[in-house]
């Protein structure tokens, strides 16, 4: 699915990503954990393409794709999707005009015809309930006056109704109260699927609870200097982040 | 033309024009006379004015206008339904400033409406009379001056008392002479107690000859009346466009503006509201979307005359490739205008590193228990919200005219009338390149 | 409610200028009128190099052919006869004064009066912070503190006149750099018939140790008083500056036209703060001060910073624009004003951001308090050239109105030219609020004081900027010029 290889990336001259390396093969779900700083959301955004990261070394394949030679709608278009951690408000832009905009660009780019606007309204109706939205948002501008919670909600719902081959989840799960956690959660394990893989990025272990990893790895100072099964997740819960870097820092030394 | 007419200046022209035709026009001389020696003492405005720092009337007009009217070509009725952005308005059509009853609404007006041709109206129609040239100052400024001077043809539409007129009235302007002139029709509107209305003029421009039309309506809206006047300027690149709305709005009375301007080389407004009755509403929209070379300009004042008043004014400008924009919007609240509750918003987007915008939001306030604010921001594209969507798939192309659309939607969303709505979108659509 | 019924207020208006005496001090004049003649007796006066004088030559023939300026501003008042004034006025003893000995006695009384210390022993010992004060009383310097301490530090900071005979390579280098006498009427005015002011030099990376001041007093009458100063910052260099200004309380109007330039050059820093309390005329509108001054800074090389902090409630019309130009890339420019109108002033001020280089900033707060039957304007300039990448304005412009009878006007001009400029500009116009004094009186604070209270809070954001001495002169000042504004 995904093959990261020596990444390294700078926000404005300043080195974030220090040679990581990553596999993901379809149907895994990978999650990602870190202390703050360690470069967790600088890996989903270098990934979806964000400009302000540049990439000084590395390669990252998707696909059998060079992913850092596609422009941000291109990966998209490949299959790539991440939530935001913030997701964006636009206002004046209907969440229904800009779902419609995007799976049509994207069909397009797979050279498909637009799709039938009845055939989109039932998609519509059908992926809402995975995220238990309510249809009254969708006729909303996009993310404009949604709770914290809504707008978690909303990227998971785009997700459903773009179907993705690869979902990075960048701190999905921040911000969010017991309850939205969970619809948020049954939403990803429910388009879970042998073909569909999942990065997900957090700093806590609540959320892997409810979306259960196949590997966790944990990324710090740039790069990932542990990976292990989901029980390496509890072990982080319960000891914190030190004994990760005294052990990075041994091997460094 | 003989060369002596081509060596004058379009000031001295009109002034000859004035003398030779002062006799035959309708209304009294003694009016036209005094506005035409306002013009004489002034001229046309230069960028010396502090109201036209920005434009320079005086430059445009130099590009050569003369006051010799012949059509370009006719205008036939197919033209006019095309023309039409409402289905069942009832058309009147300007050719050239001129007033032309056969391409016309011909069938009847329901009760309680009336649209005449003014030069017609003023001298048989009582309410046109006391009304016609109550409100525009020709000492206010000199395209008032010369409007009032020469103005030989326009409308006068009338909806008497407690009459509610549902289909849309539509005045459709067409520029189309023959030869470069510069155009004056005059209009006048009567909203009477407790009658409401919708006014819709257009401004089209057909053929490669330069036009300046220096258009003029006076808007009387009477006690609780409510009238919707929308201006949709679509000129294209020959026209020029100054359009003056001096309107007078009375107690409870509710008088709302719309103005889209998405063509023409060069387009000003003047559009000045006297808020002089408790507890009348004005609410005034704007959306520039100038292009290529052209220059839009908005004035704007709302003169708070009495208390307990509110007003509302919300203007937004995409500025592409080389075009210019002003926004000179001003709330003036009297001294005797306590309570009044006035706002005015202008937003901008340059696209272009050669377009520009010039604002001037102003607030003049003599009264002490007012509410008033004006706000005014300018920036270039939200790079966040298009990072956004590119990362769902849509290519940047479309996902910035997403976002323009989503600006200009504020606007639009305001506009009540569902098909001209629709219309409007398709306008900007089409000046998007999206159609 | 309206302002005539109140008797606090009329205690208040009639005795409120504490700063309005006359001293007694023996004065020489030039006649009366001007004319190159008197251009040449006020060089000759200062005993000036000839390019001093081809300079006011220059500019005095410039004037002549501009006609006084009207139109545009918000302001009413009689055509200035400008042959009515006299253009000089000097203490008699000399010029140059060496120790305080030499200072007649009924200046240091003046200045003592009016809370400025010139014996620099007295502020050495002291707790407070040190303040190097020039004193220019009507046309000349009279005494400038502190010279030899700055001088160590290679500052220098005289009076204009002494500028001119010491250091003509700086000042005949910056000079008319930003506001040449072309500028504007009052500008070639001032540039012709100047009489004195203060100069400072910053070398390159120094810190200026204490605060810069000069204190403005006009005391003879008849006359106009027309300083300019100089303030330049050399690379990496910082200095904060302080203006005072004060004029006797005379029925006549006084006309009074300065001149600032600011040049700071490469991470150079220069923050500049005036509390302007000319003499305001009484509440007839009789007397008191015209003030038409032209403040401008340049920020000419990269990172450099001019913040512009003023309190305005004096002077019966105030004319006045402190602006940046913004060349360096990464400059700052900021504007703080709060500006008091009463009675019948009127004010017409604001600023100028004038942004050319890349990734500059500029931030506008103006607050402005309209009380009595004064009209108190904004009017301010953001201009963003083509070329000025990422340039960045935010302005924020409030006016509080105080009884029925005062005008509050905001005129932003904002002129975009470049599509990465990201502009915003806000401003409300209210009342001060009743259920605030309801709730000050319910809590035992009398009206007067309530209204000193929720202004100070008002002006908050501004009075902050300024030095501490300054800040609480300022709230005083505030307080004194509203008092009684509110029934």
């Amino acid at each position: 699915m995904i093959s990261i290889n020596n990444l390294h990336a700078s926000v404005e001259g300043k080195e974030i990503l220090r040679g990581l390396n990553l596999e993901v093969k379809p149907g895994e779900v990978h999650a990602i954990m870190g202390p703050n700083g360690s470069g967790k959301s600088t890996l989903a955004s270098v990934l979806a393409g964000r400009e302000d990261y540049e990439v000084t070394q590395g390669t990252v394949s998707f696909n059998g794709k060079d992913l850092l030679d596609l422009s941000p709608e291109d990966r998209a278009r490949e299959g790539l999707f991440l939530a935001f951690q913030y997701p964006v408000e636009i206002p004046g832009v209907s969440n229904i005009n800009f779902l419609k905009t995007a799976i049509n660009a994207i069909r397009e780019y797979k050279g498909e015809g637009p799709m039938e606007a009845k055939d989109f309204l039932a998609l519509v109706k059908e992926k809402q309930k995975l995220v238990e939205l309510d249809g009254k948002l969708a006729g909303r501008s996009v993310n404009e006056g949604f709770s914290g919670g809504e707008k978690k909600r909303n990227e998971i719902f785009q997700m459903a109704m773009l179907e993705p081959k690869l979902a990075i989840l960048d701190e999905t799960d921040s911000g969010l109260d017991i309850d939205a956690l969970r619809i948020v959660a049954n939403g990803v394990n429910k388009l879970r699927s042998p073909e569909r893989s999942f990065i997900v990025v957090t700093h806590y272990q609540r959320l892997l609870d409810y979306i259960v990893p196949d590997v966790v790895h944990v990324l710090w100072n740039g790069r990932i200097v542990k990976s292990g099964p989901k029980e390496l997740a509890l072990e982080l819960e319960e000891k914190g982040y030190d004994w990760i870097k005294a052990e990075a820092n041994t091997v460094e030394a | 033309m003989s060369t002596a007419t081509q060596a004058m200046t379009l000031k001295e022209q009109l002034l000859e024009k004035f003398e030779t035709e002062l006799p035959s026009l309708f209304g009294e001389a003694a009016l036209r006379r005094s506005a035409a020696q306002q013009f004489e003492a002034t001229g046309f405005p230069t960028r010396k004015w502090e109201d036209y720092k920005y434009i320079n009337p005086d430059a445009v007009l130099k590009k050569g206008f003369g006051t010799r009217i012949a059509a370009f070509r006719d205008i036939t009725a197919e033209d006019v339904a095309e023309l039409s952005p409402v289905k069942d308005a009832y058309v009147f059509v300007i050719i050239n400033g001129h007033f032309v009853p056969d391409l016309s609404f011909s069938g009847e007006l329901p009760d309680g409406l009336t649209v005449e041709s003014i030069a017609d109206a003023v001298v048989s129609d009582p309410a046109a009379k006391a009304h016609y040239a109550e409100l525009a100052d020709s000492a206010a400024d000199p395209f008032i001056a010369i409007n009032t001077a020469l103005a030989d043809s326009g409308l006068f539409m009338h909806i008497a008392q407690d009459s509610v007129i549902e289909r849309p009235v539509h005045f459709l302007h067409i520029a189309t002479n023959e030869v470069s002139a510069f155009l004056q029709p005059r209009h006048l509107v009567v909203a009477e107690t407790n009658a409401q209305a919708i006014l819709i003029e257009t401004f089209e421009s057909i053929g490669p000859v330069r036009s300046f039309t220096n258009v003029l309506a006076e808007v009387v809206v009477a006690d609780n009346a409510k009238l919707d006047h929308y201006r949709l300027q679509t000129e294209n690149e020959a026209g020029h466009l100054l359009s003056t709305v001096q309107a007078h709005v009375s107690a409870n009375a509710l008088y709302n503006t719309y103005t889209f301007t998405t063509g023409g080389a060069f387009v000003r407004n003047n559009l000045n509201v006297e808020i002089a009755g408790e507890h009348a509403e004005a609410h005034l929209y704007g959306l520039y979307l100038p292009s290529g070379n052209s220059v839009v300009d908005n004035h704007t004042l709302v003169d708070h005359q009495v208390p307990n008043c509110m007003s509302n004014e919300l203007y937004k400008g995409v500025m592409y490739d080389h075009s210019q924009a002003v926004f000179n919007g001003k709330i003036y609240v009297q001294r005797d205008a306590q309570k009044t509750n006035a706002f005015q918003n202008n937003k901008n987007i340059l696209l272009s590193d050669d377009a520009s915008i010039n604002t001037k939001p102003q607030l003049e306030i003599y009264a002490d228990d007012v509410k008033c604010s004006h706000g005014t921001s300018t920036g270039r594209m939200d790079e966040e919200a298009l990072f956004y969507l590119r990362t769902r798939g849509i290519g940047e192309d479309n996902a910035r005219k997403l976002l323009v659309n989503a600006f200009a939607e504020e606007v639009v969303n305001a506009v009540p009338h569902e098909e001209l709505r629709n219309y409007i979108d398709t306008l900007i659509a089409r000046r998007m390149g999206t159609v | 409610m309206a302002a005539e019924q109140n008797p606090i207020l009329e205690e208040h208006i009639a005795s409120d200028y504490k700063y309005g005496f006359v001293s007694d001090i023996d004065t020489e004049f030039a006649p009366l009128g001007l004319n190159e003649d008197i251009v040449r007796f006020i060089s000759d006066k200062k005993n000036e190099p000839e390019w001093m004088l081809e300079y006011r030559l220059k500019a005095y023939r410039y004037w002549l052919t501009l006609e006084e300026p009207k139109h545009w501003a918000h302001l009413d008042y009689p055509k200035i006869d400008f042959q009515a004034i006299s253009y000089y006025a000097a203490p008699k003893k000399k010029a140059t004064v060496g120790s305080l000995d030499e200072v007649d006695p009924e200046l240091l009384k003046t200045f003592e009066k009016l809370g400025i210390s010139l014996e620099e022993q007295k502020r050495l010992v002291g707790v407070e912070s040190k303040i190097a004060v020039d004193a220019v009383i009507d046309s000349v310097s009279v005494k400038t503190t502190f010279k030899e301490v700055l001088a160590e530090k290679g500052i220098i900071f005289c009076s204009f006149s002494e500028a001119v005979q010491d250091h003509p390579e700086l000042v005949r280098q910056y000079m008319g750099s930003v506001v040449p006498y072309t500028d504007n009427y009052y500008a070639a005015l001032n540039s012709a018939v100047f009489s004195d002011g203060s100069f400072c030099y910053i070398p390159k990376g120094v810190r200026c140790p204490m605060e810069l001041s000069t204190y403005f007093r006009i005391n003879s009458a008849g006359t106009g008083q027309f300083e300019r100063t100089l303030i330049i910052a050399d690379e990496g260099a910082y200095v904060s500056y302080l203006e005072g200004c004060t004029a006797p309380q005379r029925d006549e109007n006084q006309l009074h036209a300065a001149v600032v330039e600011i040049i700071a050059q490469r991470d150079g820093e220069v923050k500049y703060s005036t509390v302007q309390n000319w003499y305001p005329g009484d509440k007839e509108g009789k007397g008191g001060i015209y003030n038409f001054v032209t403040k401008r800074g340049i920020c000419i090389g990269a990172n450099s910073k001019i913040s512009w902090t003023q309190v305005e409630t004096g002077s019966a019309i105030t004319w006045k624009y402190p602006s940046v130009i913004l060349k360096g890339d990464n400059s700052v420019g900021e504007f703080y004003s709060v500006a008091v109108t009463n009675n019948m002033q009127q004010a017409d001020t604001g600023t100028k951001m004038i942004h050319l280089g890349r990734n500059t900033r500029s931030t506008i707060i103006s607050k402005g308090i309209s009380a009595g039957f004064s009209n108190n304007s904004y009017r301010g300039l953001v201009r963003i050239a083509k070329g000025a990448k990422n340039a960045r304005n935010f302005s924020q412009c409030d006016s509080l109105l105080m009884g029925d009878k005062c005008g509050a006007h905001t005129f932003p001009y904002i002129e975009i030219n470049d599509k990465t400029g990201i502009v915003e500009h806000e401003a409300t116009t209210s009342k001060i609020g009743e259920d605030q004094i309801f709730y000050c009186n319910q809590r035992g604070i009398d009206t007067e004081k309530a209204i000193g209270l929720i202004v100070n809070g008002y002006c908050r954001e501004v009075l902050n900027q300024l030095p501490m001495e300054f800040a609480v002169e300022a709230q005083k000042l505030l307080s004194v010029s509203l008092e009684g504004s509110v029934g």
